[in-house]
């Protein structure tokens, strides 16, 4: 029986092969500027890169419309959900912004339409065939389309998200900053045991329907563990813990904030939105240059 | 010219309820009562527990469109009918999730999946963003004639299983799902006995966008910028929709929570909705809070005044936080 939190020996391969695939693959960028997104501070396009598959993935990609640039970039990698909205208003004024949408969310739902629930499950019993090796890929096409862009200054790039934007971070260092929230994968098949919130409660019915599959499941996820990405990350991250005790707190993840390559800074969630939006804008705001900006309005 | 933002409680909302209101929503309400409902329902072993079934449902709403959703009840070796009924309506991008921590409890529980939501949109698609901007110039088609009716329907599913106690049929959901929980319970506030509503969406459209820069209100923001000649159609059709101009049909207790610091559903809007509101109704604005609305110690507080009025079995566990 294989530890649930080992490094598959064939780790690096594994990965390599994704990149190798993504190098075989022209991206063919597919730019159109959206007029209706687009506003005094910004433009706003859609974009189409081509992913392993091969498939056609979708993002937001936007550039600041005063000033010559070139402009601290922003790579958001997306969370787990059907929907992705555009970039926020304030971080398209300051930043050149890409939201990657992967296979199966809307806008990049042709021909493959991700079902939720579903998605987590999706080819989980072969690490070569499980939906998020490819979501991966599209993560990284995602980010090399933003670090080939002039109008991004490459040496001040900044990616956000989830397990995924540790995971790019990892394999792409040209980012310099990191923050990263909500993980998913870290010792995933012990913190499946101890919720029946989606999406972990995939995996538990899963696993009730299919229970001799808990060893390739257990192989599958332990490729996403960003405990072993992480040690590849260069940039100054800040990591968002939650509460003690909870798969989100620091005792959790101690052995991921361990293990960064680079400067790690834990923040602890209040669970008031408007201070930790504003408390990790600053932060971020400050390592790209930028001013910090609340989204709550204290004028009108 | 700006100003500083003042306190919540002082705003002055600019909704006007139209003179045919009540006319217009009775039409179309007569009109969705025409249509059979034609529920049907699929086990969906793979989902169930052992203490919790799970099924996946399908019921006609306005427009012949075909609704899906969820439907997670107790089994019978885990807790006995009759169960009170909980809508659990979704918020704009989330997909509804399978309500089985509220079946649990003892709910027999309904996860509404209104048209343009994965598996309601084969009829109708307008994707994301466009949801809120869908024909909003029009309101015999603007997308929530249809999206609010889709939730309501979901009242007569529930009406529809033997195993349902019809005296006890609550609804609840956070931000759009607040906004369904007020419409619903207006339009079928002769059914409905609880809400729970967690930082309404929906409420003052065009307060809310002229507060905020976040989507989904920035929709109307990014139509008004390309179509400023529309702003009056705009405003018009939308006083059709308004949270605000349903909340004086309620009849049943209602709790409404608001965040302070919401950039989503600004919290003015949140208290010109409860101000609206004739029926008993508490209010909870959590400072500091945004689109959370302070979930982490509210939602002991909606359990318990959910629980409190529906009488689940097992009031003692707790339901998956509500996100919107």
């Amino acid at each position: 029986m294989t530890n649930h939190t080992d490094r598959p020996a064939d780790f690096e391969s594994y990965w390599d092969a994704v990149d190798q695939q993504l190098a075989a693959i022209p991206a063919a960028p597919e730019l159109d500027l959206l007029p209706i997104r687009s506003n005094e501070h910004c433009d706003v396009y859609s974009v189409r890169l081509t992913s392993v598959g091969p498939y056609r993935i979708f993002g937001y990609f936007s550039v600041p419309g005063k000033g010559s640039g070139p402009f601290p970039g922003m790579l958001l990698t997306p969370g787990y959900g059907s929907v992705k909205a555009v970039p926020d208003y304030n971080d398209r004024m300051r930043y050149v912004t890409l939201q990657v949408i992967h296979r199966g969310q809307r806008l990049a739902d042709k021909p493959y339409a991700a079902a939720y629930p579903g998605l987590m499950t999706e080819g989980i019993d072969d690490p070569e065939n499980y939906i998020f090796r490819d979501i991966v890929a599209d993560c990284l096409r995602g980010a090399e389309f933003l670090l080939s862009r002039p109008e991004v200054d490459t040496n001040n790039v900044a990616v956000m998200g989830n397990d995924l934007a540790l995971i790019t971070a990892a394999r792409r260092p040209q980012f310099s900053i990191v923050q990263a929230a909500d993980l998913m994968f870290h010792r995933l098949m012990e913190a499946r045991m101890r919720t029946e919130a989606y999406p972990l409660e995939e995996i538990n019915e899963y696993l009730r329907t299919h229970p001799e599959r808990e060893e390739a499941v257990a192989r599958s996820v332990a490729y996403l563990d960003p405990v072993h990405h992480v040690g590849n990350i260069t940039a100054t991250t800040s990591l968002s813990i939650g509460d003690q005790g909870s798969t989100a707190g620091a005792d959790w993840l101690e052995r991921v904030s361990k293990n960064f390559g680079g400067p790690v800074e834990n923040y602890q969630l209040t669970h008031e939105g408007g201070t930790d939006h504003d408390t990790v804008d600053a932060w971020m705001a400050e390592k790209l240059g930028s001013q910090p900006m609340s989204r709550f309005m204290t004028t009108v | 010219m700006t100003a500083t933002r003042k306190p919540p409680e002082e705003h002055q909302t600019s909704v006007v309820r139209p003179p045919d209101f009540d006319e217009f929503w009775g039409a179309i309400m007569a009109e969705v009562n025409e249509i059979p409902l034609d529920p049907a329902m699929e086990h969906v072993p793979m989902r169930s527990t052992d203490e919790v079934d799970v099924y996946e449902i399908h019921y006609n709403s306005l427009d012949n469109v075909r609704i899906a959703g969820w439907y997670c009840r107790p089994k019978e070796s885990y807790i006995k009918p009759p169960y009170p009924a909980l809508l659990l309506v979704p918020g704009y991008v989330s997909e509804p999730t399978l309500p089985k921590s509220w079946a649990k409890m003892g709910y027999a529980a309904v996860g509404v999946a209104p048209r343009g939501k994965l598996r309601s949109n084969g009829q109708f698609n307008p994707g994301y963003p466009n949801l809120l901007t869908h024909n909003m110039i029009d309101r015999n088609t603007y997308s929530y004639r249809g999206f609010y009716v889709d939730a309501a329907r979901a009242v007569d599913f529930a009406l529809s299983r033997p195993e349902v106690d019809p005296a006890r049929v609550g609804v609840h959901g956070s931000s759009q799902g607040g906004a369904l929980t007020i419409t619903t319970a207006a339009l079928r506030n002769e059914v409905i006995t609880v809400g729970a509503a967690g930082a309404p969406y929906l409420c003052g459209f065009m307060d809310a966008a002229s507060l905020t820069h976040s989507y989904p209100y920035e929709e109307i923001n990014d139509y008004l910028r390309v179509h400023p000649d529309h702003e009056q159609q705009v405003r018009e059709t939308l006083n059709y929709f308004d949270g605000i101009n349903f909340a004086p049909q309620i009849k049943c207790p209602m709790l409404v929570y608001v965040g302070l610091e919401d950039d989503v559903c600004p919290p003015e809007t949140g208290y010109d909705l409860v101000k609206a509101m004739e029926c008993p109704t508490e209010l909870i604005a959590t400072p500091r809070c945004a689109h959370d609305a302070g979930r982490k110690w509210v939602m002991p507080k909606v359990e318990e005044f959910l629980n409190g009025h529906l009488k689940p079995a097992a009031a003692e566990l707790h339901a998956e936080p509500t996100v919107g």
